[in-house]
């Protein structure tokens, strides 16, 4: 088996590895249990769930954002580095070539993100009230996107980078689980069940102005 | 005992928790927590974006008090119980054990810097119920008997005496026999009065015992509504408190058999619907943590003595004259009662056609700030300071809008607004919903 190939076959294993723990992690949270709610609903908890995945996720709807904007957009062009970054493995495992202009969108993607992902990395550096409630594993999982994207972008210039893109995708894989970006799972949990809570009380959305 | 002598005693209760009292804690931690705090625990990214949503944080910048850091000293005793990671290298996720250091942290910062506001929940990225999670901490710290001795107090003269002030029966009807002499007088008409344990009536109401204690005038004003509504309501003799610090302290038992009280009037009265009067805390309590807290729905209805007088304006069942109330009016919003429990516009409703002259304040409705007064904050008498300069945020708030009057639907606010109005001279008159209203109130029978 060519070292090329045994890495492919080391990358689908992470990720499989990387489902079946982000499942059984869903499942422990899950074994907590749920107890019923009693109080009577006063506005709609579907309400609230569609608000927290639409109007709410404008940058004007909540503090930390309006507050926040160059934060608020390094964190999407962050996102979306990381989601084309991804897609360079993903090609490279299922042998499928990218048109050019696929992969120059892809590049510029990576550009941006990567140079966020810094900014962020920066600022949780610098600033004393983010060192604060920083622990390892946020400076961990940031370097470890920022090396994702790095390679990533190498690997579209020059082929003899893909192994190490392939590395860092392994470990990236294996640590997921383990660490803060464990949110791309939970991230839809605590957006559910913040549209429930503020929903169901009639707080959200914002009920109409009685004049 | 001596403010001082229960800090002391207090404090070496702290650092002398027995492994016992630690490992109880700890098991109600466990029990307490469902799937989605264990979702929630799980999810925070440390973006720190939550830190300026909090008026204490804005106010006197200490880390101590980001919502970020208080969410993480839960989240560490989690981590550490239940996740692989943090058992396994507790120092790369931040996993703490619960012990006294972690215990004297999770008093300082989620007592002691802390309103369970909500703010930072609603504006947080990720939408993690923030205020919820300390709730929950300080439920496990109720359980081995650690709640601050002045908030402790509070919840003890509540399950003892019927009411948080421990006013006696006798001195509660006295009240109301003035009070129904002033309102035949105020209305002048010998056959009004305000009903006691009368059963089969519309409404139930309930007020904070600060009223009959120290504003009977704010009784009166409501009172007075009523009798202009032609309302058939009616007070209990014995249970009226709409207050309960359980909710603060986090003592699920103390809060249920507090509020199991107002549910067991309302059978004994046949009344149709409990009306809450203006407390916030007391509607957030009543109103949707109570049937959890007693495990069953409520076979009868809970609203806000807002929502009664919109409705009584609505249907042109009372009058009001905005020209009786000319100074400019502004109005806080009592965090329980509108970003936790929901009535928003009820009350902006109301003083619009009571007063002449009404202005918001900014940021108002769900995004308001907290005045500084909820989570128990009023009772805790070793954290005033930090109360009063976290107060600085909604002074400022009050000062920018120029009113002469601010209202402010919630007796703990008022209490708060009262203090924050001398310390920065904002020179305000502090004033209820139904004060407002009663004063604008024309009286046609």
């Amino acid at each position: 088996m060519s070292l090329i190939l045994l890495m492919r076959l080391l990358v689908v294993l992470s990720a499989i590895y990387c489902l079946i723990a982000l499942t059984v992690l869903v499942a422990r949270t899950f074994s907590f249990g749920k107890w019923p709610r009693y109080a009577k609903a006063q506005g709609s908890s579907a309400k609230g769930i569609v608000y927290a995945f639409g109007q709410g996720m404008l940058p004007w709807e909540k503090e930390s954002a309006s507050k926040h904007l160059p934060t608020f957009f390094g964190g999407i062009a962050y996102h979306l580095g990381i989601f084309a970054a991804l897609l360079i493995p993903a090609a490279g495992l299922l042998q499928i070539h990218l048109p050019d202009i696929a992969d120059s969108v892809i590049r510029i993607l990576i550009v941006i993100g990567l140079v966020s992902g810094i900014g962020l990395l920066i600022k949780r550096l610098t600033l004393p009230y983010m060192r604060f409630i920083s622990c390892i594993d946020d400076y961990v999982a940031n370097v470890l996107v920022e090396l994702l994207l790095l390679s990533a972008l190498l690997a579209t210039f020059h082929l003899a980078w893909c192994r190490v893109m392939m590395i860092v995708t392994i470990v990236l894989l294996l640590y997921i689980p383990m660490g803060k970006i464990r949110h791309c799972v939970f991230f839809f949990y605590s957006r559910i069940l913040f549209g429930k809570f503020f929903g169901r009380r009639g707080t959200l959305p914002h009920p109409s102005i009685q004049d | 005992m001596s403010e001082d002598t229960k800090k002391d005693s207090y404090e070496e209760h702290i650092s002398g928790l027995t492994p016992a009292e630690l490992a109880k804690a700890l098991q109600t931690f466990c029990d307490k927590i469902e799937f989605g705090d264990a979702a929630q625990l799980n999810s925070c990214l440390h973006c720190g974006l939550c830190a300026d949503t909090c008026h204490y944080y804005l106010a006197s910048g200490e880390l101590e008090a980001l919502p970020a850091y208080k969410l993480n000293l839960v989240s560490a005793v989690f981590k550490n119980q239940h996740t692989r990671l943090g058992k396994i290298t507790p120092a790369l996720t931040g996993a703490k054990a619960l012990d006294a250091d972690m215990v004297s942290r999770w008093v300082d910062s989620l007592y002691g810097r802390c309103s369970l506001c909500g703010r930072c929940a609603l504006n947080c990225t990720l939408g993690i119920n923030i205020s919820r999670l300390i709730r929950l901490a300080r439920t496990t710290l109720a359980s081995v008997n650690l709640v601050p001795p002045e908030l402790q107090s509070t919840v003890n003269t509540a399950v003892d005496k019927g009411n948080n002030m421990g006013i006696p029966r006798q001195e509660w009807l006295d009240t109301l026999q003035w009070l129904d002499e002033e309102l035949q007088q105020e209305v002048s008409d010998s056959a009004a009065h305000l009903p006691i344990d009368q059963s089969d009536t519309r409404l139930f109401y309930t007020v904070n015992p600060r009223e009959p204690k120290f504003f009977p005038l704010s009784l009166l004003a409501t009172a007075k509504i009523f009798y202009a509504a032609e309302e058939s309501w009616t007070f209990s003799s014995d249970y009226y408190d709409v207050t309960n610090y359980g909710l603060f302290s986090g003592d699920d038992e103390a809060s249920g058999v507090i509020s199991a009280r107002l549910r067991d009037s309302m059978h004994k009265l046949r009344a149709n619907t409990l009306v809450l009067g203006e407390c916030g805390h007391g509607y957030n309590a009543n109103r949707w943590e109570a049937p959890e807290w007693l495990a069953g729905a409520y076979g009868f209805e809970v609203k806000s003595i807002l929502e009664i007088i919109a409705d009584y304006i609505r249907q042109g069942r009372i009058k009001l004259d905005p020209s009786r109330n000319q100074k400019r009016v502004t109005l806080h919003d009592p965090c329980n009662l509108v970003r936790l429990g929901g009535i928003i516009e009820e009350q902006r409703f109301i003083l619009k056609r009571a007063v002449s002259d009404f202005v918001e304040m900014y940021p108002n409705r769900a995004q308001n700030f907290c005045c500084g007064g909820g989570g128990g904050q009023l009772s805790m008498t070793r954290f005033s300071k930090r109360r009063i300069e976290a107060g600085k945020i909604k002074a400022e708030q009050i000062r920018a809008t120029g009113a002469k009057i601010v209202v402010a639907p919630c007796h703990n606010c008022v209490d708060q607004l009262s203090e924050l109005n001398k310390e920065y001279k904002l020179g305000v008159e502090i004033k209820t919903v139904s004060e407002m209203v009663a004063e604008a109130l024309v009286i046609e029978h």
